[in-house]
């Protein structure tokens, strides 16, 4: 799963030599080989280094504050998300829809690299919403389909359709 | 820019120890476990940050961060991994020890739950020759790795084996001037009997069966 979602990143950021990959432990934790120094090991660790390597620093967050919150919700997604069970799953929606009210993307009004690994990680989340728990978690919804459309980013993923409105009006979260 | 911090959890000896050692300027406040500082979190979540553009930040390890970097110390890829494997191997394994030593009262089984991680990080203190994670000077790594280990670590009473590396690294850390103000300021002189209060109110982790049972960097 986490070697696709590098492959995808490095498609998106446009990188023309794919990386060399292979995984360690259960948890098939990815390894990237480097030429120029010892293996780097970790989702969070490669996916941020492709994106110096494509010198696209801004989608790690463009201040020093920035980057601290992107660096805070690619955590939440490897500490939270990954291998989460149905129970944390709720709960997750329901804290990502209640920061997403007040937030265009995770990290604000910016689109990031948490962004990305967030959309990758919860893909499976999403596709397995009802119609009713789609409206349930409505910020999120529309936050995934924005993300979604971004150009060239969805690669291995299928696309999720996601009403924008809700059509179950009688329910009320 | 405002920091909150409860007495008694561990994750706040990273970040005052942090704070100290950067002297980076800001207000620290002291609230209950319980207060809800970021109010979209199910659970409570100190340290927290207040940042001066409106935003928070509820993870320590990101707050550790913003403080080295405003202080011009970035974090590299080799610093990033082992911010990542603290995150993901060392900070679930040291909970659930913690767990067990504090709540359970069974000191014997610590060493068992630690052993994997700790012989890794021997190995890699040792491979890397360095007197830090990172180098020669002390980085956010080394503050962030410290303070997980600090309960265990610095309490005598548990038999962990035998790690030199772990040793020699842990001590030269637990000496910085920053790091033994961090602990008197919230374990108070009282070990790990400080935690209790904070361990009894938080949630036993859901998923802890896979994320416990192996560490992925062996």
């Amino acid at each position: 799963m986490a070697l696709r979602e590098l492959s995808s990143l490095e498609k998106y950021l446009g990188l023309k030599k794919p990386n060399k990959y292979s995984t360690q432990g259960d948890k098939k934790v990815p390894v990237l080989q480097n030429n120029q120094g010892p293996p780097l090991v970790g989702l969070i660790t490669i996916a941020c280094h492709l994106v110096k390597e494509a010198k696209r620093s801004d989608l790690l967050g463009e201040s020093a504050e920035s980057r601290a919150v992107v660096q805070q919700w690619l955590e939440y997604r490897v500490s939270r998300l990954d291998g989460c069970t149905k129970e944390d799953s709720k709960t997750i929606l329901k804290e990502l829809n209640i920061h997403l009210q007040d937030n265009v993307y995770l990290a604000g009004n910016h689109f990031t690299l948490a962004d990305t690994l967030m959309y990758y990680g919860i893909h499976p989340l999403i596709v397995d919403l009802t119609v009713q728990e789609k409206e349930q978690y409505l910020n999120v919804a529309r936050w995934f389909d924005h993300i979604q459309h971004v150009p060239r980013l969805r690669h291995h993923l299928l696309p999720v359709v996601v009403l924008r409105n809700r059509i179950y009006t009688g329910r009320h979260h | 820019m405002k920091l909150f911090v409860s007495e008694g959890n561990p994750h706040c000896l990273k970040v005052l120890a942090a704070l100290e050692l950067t002297a980076v300027k800001c207000d620290v406040q002291y609230v209950n476990h319980e207060d809800k500082v970021v109010q979209f979190l199910s659970h409570p979540a100190l340290p927290a940050v207040l940042l001066p553009n409106g935003q928070q930040l509820f993870s320590a390890n990101a707050i550790c961060r913003y403080l080295f970097e405003v202080s011009g110390q970035n974090c590299n890829d080799h610093c990033n991994q082992w911010l990542e494997w603290e995150v993901t191997v060392l900070q679930p394994a040291l909970l659930r020890a913690l767990r067990t030593a504090v709540l359970q009262g069974k000191g014997s089984d610590v060493s068992q739950i630690l052993q994997s991680p700790l012989n890794f990080l021997d190995q890699s203190l040792l491979k890397g020759s360095k007197p830090y994670l990172t180098g020669e000077a002390v980085s956010v790594a080394d503050v962030v790795l410290w303070a997980t280990l600090h309960p265990i670590l610095s309490d005598s009473s548990f038999t962990i084996g035998e790690h030199p590396s772990v040793k020699a690294w842990f001590d030269q850390v637990a000496a910085v001037h920053s790091c033994q103000s961090a602990v008197q300021k919230v374990l108070q002189g009282k070990g790990l009997q400080a935690m209790k209060s904070y361990m009894q109110r938080q949630p036993a982790p859901p998923n802890s069966q896979c994320r416990d049972a192996q560490p992925c960097n062996n």
